[in-house]
């Protein structure tokens, strides 16, 4: 479990988590709290439960028990929404997109809670991690595994979330991508879950073990 | 009207023999379609005799809740239909498809009766029941494949519908373009229809109506009339489905339930 933090007022806390998948505990009274800028990593074995602790952080996946609270208030006082675009989830592999990453980027950058939200520089973001300008009005099935996942990345970031909840986000790039993605991210605050210990070692400020 | 020609049960016997045809065919290039072929010219039978001599005495008496009972049982069982060869079901999609079939298909019929046609009174069971009957066949094509294409892409773009909602989207922002495609394939057939007819083929109700002796210049004004009640129909009836459908694969978190889909065993 985590070691505690001196009390810097925590960002996101989760107190007494239970979730489970398809009738079966998989996880049972966690808790974690993230202050500004922290990287929690989240490392144990496949199938424990790491991208599922994600995706309940995210209210995605309901949980059985325990409480979420970002600056104190819970998901349902800041509305799903408003908490999903404080708290994002970019998923380990990005989903197939109907068209091109821009058109995405217009469409979330279209949303009810993000319109009024401040945001960063999406194609600065991109072209930092080595992504082509261009790239950008390709079809997305043309795009390589990297390429989609630099640009996804870029998308979710530049919408300057509070919190980050990444899944593997650098697993298709090469070495290079990989150090400027983690040089960005250092300045943000992730929960993140990777298999690579040495990316675990070099990005996180505290670790979470489950199983 | 001048009437129909009379027609004897040796001519339907007649008519009957086909069929045999159809299963001498399936029988060469054992194509095994025997049993399946036999059950449905049973069924086309059995169904259409029991439906003349149900019709028979709601002619006669005339009475609106006859009526009213005759177009609800047609809803429910129109409703049944659309949903038996679904490959993904959900609970409480018969109900939701029930309620989409009786606004959608008893507005445009009462419409139709009332305000086009002008019957008096509106209910006359000679219009409002095969009128509400062509709104429901057309329908259920509609609501079928626009509920099937709901759950399908809910099913293969979880992770797209999902991005979207990790991004902060309404479950209606996520769902909505999951909407549009699906609507967009439940009024392909009734377009095509619209496009063809007159071309390709006299559609069934105009060709009754001439086989009945009416002048032609009238049955396709009727059937002109009764394709606009069946597309209006279709769309009204098909949005229903859909929304609801999509409203209900969502809970109160904005959470897509994946897990409210329940696949079917393909026959």
């Amino acid at each position: 479990m985590t070691p505690s933090m001196p009390e810097t007022s925590p960002l996101l806390r989760a107190e007494g988590l239970a979730i489970n998948v398809g009738g079966r505990r998989l996880l049972s009274d966690l808790s974690l709290t993230l202050a500004p800028t922290d990287h929690l990593v989240v490392v144990g074995p496949s199938g424990v439960g790491k991208s599922s602790l994600l995706r309940v952080l995210a209210t995605l996946d309901p949980f059985a028990a325990g409480e979420l609270r970002l600056n104190g208030r819970t998901p349902a006082e800041h509305g799903i929404p408003q908490w999903r675009r404080q708290v994002t989830y970019v998923a380990s592999t990005p989903p197939p997109l109907p068209s091109t990453a821009r058109d995405w980027l217009t469409a979330i950058a279209a949303l009810s809670a993000q319109r009024s939200a401040p945001v960063g520089d999406a194609f600065a973001l991109a072209s930092d991690w080595g992504v082509a300008p261009e790239l950008w009005d390709q079809p997305w099935s043309r795009l390589s595994g990297g390429e989609r996942q630099r640009l996804a990345l870029a998308v979710a970031v530049s919408r300057r979330p509070l919190v980050l909840l990444l899944d593997e986000p650098t697993a298709n790039l090469d070495p290079v991508s990989v150090e400027r993605v983690e040089a960005t991210l250092s300045q943000r605050t992730c929960v993140w879950v990777t298999h690579d210990p040495r990316q675990a070692d070099r990005v996180a400020s505290r670790h979470l073990e489950l199983g | 009207m001048t009437g129909a020609l009379p027609l004897s049960l040796w001519q339907v016997g007649a008519a009957a023999a086909l069929i045999v045809l159809n299963g001498l065919l399936s029988f060469g290039f054992g194509l095994g379609l025997e049993k399946k072929l036999a059950v449905a010219t049973l069924r086309t039978l059995v169904q259409l005799t029991l439906l003349g001599w149900l019709l028979l005495p709601v002619f006669q008496y005339a009475n609106g809740w006859l009526v009213a009972a005759m177009g609800c049982a047609m809803v429910a069982l129109a409703a049944r239909e659309a949903l038996a060869r679904s490959s993904r079901r959900t609970r409480g999609d018969w109900g939701t498809t029930t309620i989409a079939l009786l606004i959608g298909c008893g507005s445009t019929a009462v419409l139709g009766s009332t305000v086009i046609i002008g019957a008096d009174p509106w209910w006359t069971p000679q219009v409002a029941i095969p009128l509400l009957g062509m709104m429901l066949g057309n329908s259920l094509t509609g609501v079928s494949l626009g509920m099937e294409r709901v759950l399908t892409l809910l099913d293969d773009q979880r992770g797209l519908v999902e991005a979207r909602l990790a991004l902060g989207a309404t479950w209606w922002e996520a769902a909505r373009p999951v909407a549009a495609e699906s609507l967009r394939v439940a009024m392909v057939p009734i377009l095509n229809v619209m496009s063809a007819v007159g071309l390709v083929t006299i559609p069934g109700m105009m060709t009754g109506q001439i086989l009945g002796g009416t002048d032609p210049v009238l049955a396709s004004r009727y059937q002109i009339v009764v394709l606009f009640l069946i597309a209006a129909s279709v769309g009204l009836a098909s949005v229903a489905a859909v929304l609801a459908l999509l409203w209900s694969m969502f809970d109160d978190a904005h959470r897509l339930r994946r897990d409210r889909i329940q696949r079917q065993p393909q026959r």
